[in-house]
């Protein structure tokens, strides 16, 4: 049997069951004790009873006028006899009897004191030289009920003691597990993002080493995420300035030489820094999506974000190229402006990477948090659709892309609890492409009366 | 155009440097916030190119503080925070716009280009002048639809004066804004170069004010 998982039920199954039979032998051993006991008791009124009859009945029978006649005795008043006798001479002709014994429930007389057959308990004794000898019986079934009774006495309150014991046990378990209750609840009740300490004063001394732990994870674990979220602040700063010193030489390489040869290696150079930069880029992204705190204390408006995030993008290419469209009202979410940046950023490069050239690629921001970046191209088939957000997925291999994209996009958009939205063709019409992921929004607030 | 460059990555620096003396404009490249205030109290720029992370502190307070004594000279922020809130930190302190490393040495060009003419009072890039059209984002001029080529120099100086078409420059001014500090300038240098404008470009498109200095000439 395997014990139940509950700390509660354990306890309360264990003690009660220990009690239990713990009451049970007392029970058990009071009962033999008592029957002994019981016995010593009845013995003594069978020799008692014989040795009051004798000489009665020894005055009656030598007093009697004629011999060999068996003389029963009537009752004075009706009753049960629990004691019957019969007096007998050598020869075994009953000389006096009770009334309600039974000849046959007495065997041959052999001897004074007790014996015992399977339905009585006698004893015999003898006086006048032997002549006149005495057997007192008494139903052993009788001494069963009374044994019985007192059993049931012993028994019973333990119906009733048991299951009020046992239901006190799952009452004071219950409470004295209350604290751990609490210190669960507590611990159930907070976000994903909060790794603040549990308050756990009030817990018990066996529970509340568990809880320090805990707390020591939970800090070792703030710790972690801290540490992760400046590697990434710091790398992504620390790779940037070598790499934009190296390209801007290439440049200047590039741009000073006259030969042809010597420019064309300058650009290759300038091709695979620029590569290096944008493969780094997106690996940082990664890690700070997957392991820094993507939500905020405060909200803010993502409105502007969304807007430099375009602005910057549409510096690099054609005009017209990226068409925003924003709410008129505020977009407020707790979402890291950055990590927003970042999922933004993405989205429109993915777009503008592999949609239609010409086509221009739709950027909106509704008021309620969608972010939603479609383009026109080709219709992606569905298994494709599916893969894109793996990491390293790239729709056509020939695609110049890190491949990460998506796959950072869908890993913030886990970590705030949404999920990215891929379809094409996009809604309503034949052909091109959409992603959209619903950020952690405010929703339009309730303008105040002032 | 003057140009104060603060960056202390040496090859960066030096890389920049390189790029604004081709455009032809003068520059000052210091790696030092303290450098750079000193570089300030010697001569007057009329652009300053502001890395974020520097040795004796950070950027953004220097820019804070440039803003704080009422100076307004462009200033646009190279760094290599990528961060969206480090940005919006950098254009709320005042900052004209933002370069994230690592950039396009074009761009970077077409940048300088574009703050500066907003501050001029005319952001669009092209200019009718009498017979010349110019193109300032292009650096390429017409005159009567045919094209006029200018050494860096040349248009440096020429750049100068179309930023403030009414303004009289000095010759120590004019020579300030085509020459660093390390560089030597000749005494006849502003001459030769405004003839050489004159003879491309006609003879009424810069004017002599006799023993004061030089302006554009009216269309």
């Amino acid at each position: 049997m395997t014990l139940p998982r509950s700390l509660q039920a354990r306890f309360a199954l264990s003690v009660g069951l220990v009690l239990t039979v713990l009451w049970l032998l007392a029970a058990t051993v009071t009962g033999l004790i008592v029957r002994g006991e019981l016995d010593e008791v009845f013995d003594s009124a069978l020799q008692e009873t014989a040795e009051r009859i004798l000489p009665l009945a020894v005055t009656e029978i030598v007093g009697r006028d004629e011999d060999e006649v068996t003389q029963r005795l009537a009752p004075i008043r009706a009753h049960d006899e629990f004691f019957t006798y019969v007096i007998r001479d050598p020869e075994g002709q009953i000389l006096l009897q009770s009334h309600a014994a039974d000849p046959a429930a007495f065997p041959a007389y052999d001897g004074q004191g007790f014996r015992q057959t399977a339905t009585h308990r006698l004893y015999s004794d003898a006086v006048l030289s032997g002549t006149i000898r005495i057997t007192v019986a008494e139903p052993l079934a009788h001494r069963a009920a009374v044994a019985r009774s007192i059993r049931m006495s012993l028994i019973l309150p333990l119906l009733v003691m048991l299951p009020l014991a046992l239901g006190g046990i799952v009452l004071a378990v219950r409470v004295s597990l209350t604290p751990l209750r609490r210190f669960r609840a507590r611990l159930d009740a907070r976000s994903a993002r909060d790794l603040s300490p549990v308050p756990a004063a009030d817990l018990p001394a066996e529970i509340a080493p568990l809880a320090a732990t805990l707390n020591g994870l939970l800090a070792r674990l703030r710790d972690a995420f801290e540490a992760e979220r400046s590697f990434a602040a710091n790398a992504a700063h620390e790779l940037r300035t070598p790499l934009a010193g190296a390209i801007a030489q290439a440049q200047r390489l590039g741009l000073e030489t006259t030969e042809t040869t010597t420019r064309t290696r300058a650009a290759e150079i300038e091709a695979t820094l620029k590569r290096l930069t944008r493969l780094s880029e997106r690996l940082m992204q990664l890690a700070r999506a997957e392991g820094g705190r993507l939500r905020m204390d405060d909200s803010a408006d993502l409105r502007p974000v969304a807007r430099l995030v375009v602005e910057d993008l549409a510096r690099t290419v054609a005009p017209g190229r990226i068409a925003l469209t924003l709410p008129e009202t505020e977009v407020l979410s707790d979402i890291d402006p950055d990590a927003f940046a970042i999922l933004c950023r993405n989205l429109i490069e993915n777009a503008l990477r592999h949609g239609a050239d010409a086509a221009p690629v739709d950027v909106t921001l509704t008021a309620e948090g969608q972010l939603i970046v479609a383009n026109e191209g080709p219709v992606v088939p569905p298994e494709t659709l599916t893969r894109l957000t793996a990491r390293f997925e790239r729709a056509q291999a020939s695609s110049d892309g890190s491949g990460l994209g998506l796959a950072i996009v869908a890993a913030i958009a886990d970590r705030i609890g949404s999920e990215v939205l891929l379809e094409s063709p996009r809604p309503g019409e034949a052909t091109g492409f959409r992603a959209s992921v619903r950020l952690p929004a405010d929703g339009p607030k309730p303008s105040r009366a002032r | 155009m003057r140009i104060l460059l603060i960056e202390d990555d040496t090859t960066l620096g030096a890389a920049v440097r390189d790029q604004i003396a081709a455009d032809g404009q003068s520059v000052d490249w210091v790696t030092r916030l303290d450098a750079a205030g000193d570089a300030m109290r010697g001569a007057g720029y009329d652009l300053i190119l502001l890395d974020l992370m520097l040795p004796d502190g950070r950027g953004i307070v220097f820019l804070k503080a440039l803003r704080a004594r009422g100076d307004a000279t462009p200033v646009i922020i190279l760094t290599a925070l990528d961060q969206v809130s480090d940005r919006i930190e950098g254009l709320n302190a005042g900052a004209d716009d933002y370069l994230v490393k690592p950039f396009d040495l074009a761009e970077l060009s077409a940048r300088i280009g574009s703050v500066a003419r907003r501050y001029s009072g005319n952001p669009n890039p092209l200019i009718v002048h009498g017979p010349l059209q110019i193109d300032l984002a292009a650096r390429s001029i017409h005159r009567a639809g045919k094209p006029v080529a200018l050494t860096a120099r040349e248009w440096a100086l020429f750049e100068a004066f179309l930023a403030r078409p009414g303004q009289l420059f000095s010759k120590p001014q004019l020579e300030e804004k085509l020459y660093a500090f390390d560089s030597e300038v000749e005494s006849n240098t502003i001459e030769v170069h405004v003839s050489r404008l004159r003879k491309k470009l006609g003879g009424a498109i810069i004017q002599t004010e006799r023993g004061m200095g030089y302006r554009l000439g009216k269309p």
